[in-house]
C-alpha cells in the first residue's frame, strides 16, 4: 500500500506504528457539550468490554506537525468513530468529516454516532451510524458483533487470495488490526518467504506493507 | 485447453453480501448486489 503524506504529497516511507484493538475518536476538540462528554463516556466502556481501547488526537505527543499526527494514527488504527451533533462548531464538523472520508480511503471500519438533531452531509449517506438514544448500548453491541466479524472475513479472504501476495497480505493486515492475532503476523511471514519478497529493500512498497 | 478456473465465494458481513473470487488467478472478480448467494458457485468455508 502506497500512502501519500497530506504535507507535502510525498509517498510514506517509514513503517506505520500500528495500533491493532483500538478505536479513533474523531470530535471537537476543546469545549464538548455535557451530552458528547455523556457518549464519549458510554462509548468508552462499551469498548473495553471487547478489548478495545479509545483513542484521540491528545493521546499521542510528537512535537511534530499536529495534521501529520493525525494521519499517522489514522493509518494506525483499524476503527474511527466519530461523535456529531447539531452544537458542534461547522470548523470541528468539517475536520471530522475530512477524518472520515481518509479513514474509508484506507480501508478502515467507520461509525458515526449522531445525536437526534445533527445532519450527516450527503456522500456519507452510506456510512453506517447509531443515534444516541435509548437503544445506543444495544446498537453498539451490534455494530462491535459485525466490526469483529470482519476480522474472520479478511483472514479468509486472504487464504483465498493466496496467488496475489500482496492483496493476501493487506487483507491480513486489516485481519490483525482488528483481532490483534499474532498467529496473523506468522500468516504474513510465511507469505512473504513463499512469494520470494523478503530480499526487497526495507522501504519497498512490500516490505512497508507486511512490517506489523 | 484453457485452465480450470478455481471460483469460489465468500460472504462480506459488513454488506451482508457475496463476493466471488477467483482463487487461481488471486481476484475479486465480483460483487452480489442482491440478497443470497451466487448460483452454481460454491461457497468457501473458513480458513483456520
Amino acid at each position: 500500500m502506497i500512502s501519500y503524506r497530506p504535507t507535502d504529497g510525498d509517498p510514506h516511507t517509514k513503517p506505520i506504528q500500528y495500533r491493532p484493538k483500538t478505536c479513533f475518536l474523531m470530535t471537537q476538540i476543546g469545549g464538548p457539550d455535557d451530552e458528547t462528554l455523556a457518549i464519549r463516556r458510554s462509548l468508552t466502556k462499551i469498548l473495553s468490554k471487547s478489548g478495545i481501547e479509545l483513542i484521540d488526537a491528545g493521546s499521542v505527543v510528537t512535537g511534530k506537525d499536529f495534521l501529520l499526527k493525525i494521519w499517522n494514527l489514522l493509518l494506525a488504527v483499524p476503527l474511527g468513530v466519530a461523535i456529531i451533533n447539531e452544537k458542534m462548531r461547522p470548523d470541528a464538523m468539517c475536520n471530522i468529516f475530512y477524518e472520515l472520508g481518509v479513514l474509508q480511503a484506507y480501508g478502515k471500519e467507520t461509525l458515526v454516532i449522531k445525536t437526534e438533531g445533527a445532519k450527516i452531509p450527503s456522500d456519507f449517506v452510506r456510512t453506517e451510524y447509531v443515534k444516541y438514544d435509548k437503544d445506543f448500548k444495544g446498537a453498539m453491541g451490534k455494530f462491535l458483533e459485525h466490526f469483529l466479524a470482519q476480522a474472520d472475513y479478511y483472514e479468509n479472504v486472504a487464504g483465498l487470495l493466496e496467488q496475489n501476495p500482496l492483496l493476501s497480505i493487506d487483507y491480513l493486515r486489516r485481519a490483525y488490526l482488528i483481532s490483534g492475532k499474532d498467529a496473523l503476523r506468522t500468516k504474513v511471514r510465511n507469505i512473504l518467504a513463499n512469494a520470494e519478497l523478503s530480499g526487497r529493500a526495507r522501504d519497498s512498497v512490500e516490505m512497508l506493507l507486511a512490517d506489523f | 485447453m484453457a485452465a480450470k478456473k478455481d471460483v469460489v465465494q465468500v460472504k462480506n458481513p459488513k454488506s451482508g453480501h457475496y463476493v466471488k473470487i477467483d482463487r487461481s488467478a488471486g481476484k475479486i472478480i465480483a460483487h452480489k448486489t442482491s440478497a443470497g448467494p451466487y448460483k452454481d458457485v460454491p461457497i468457501a468455508r473458513q480458513s483456520k
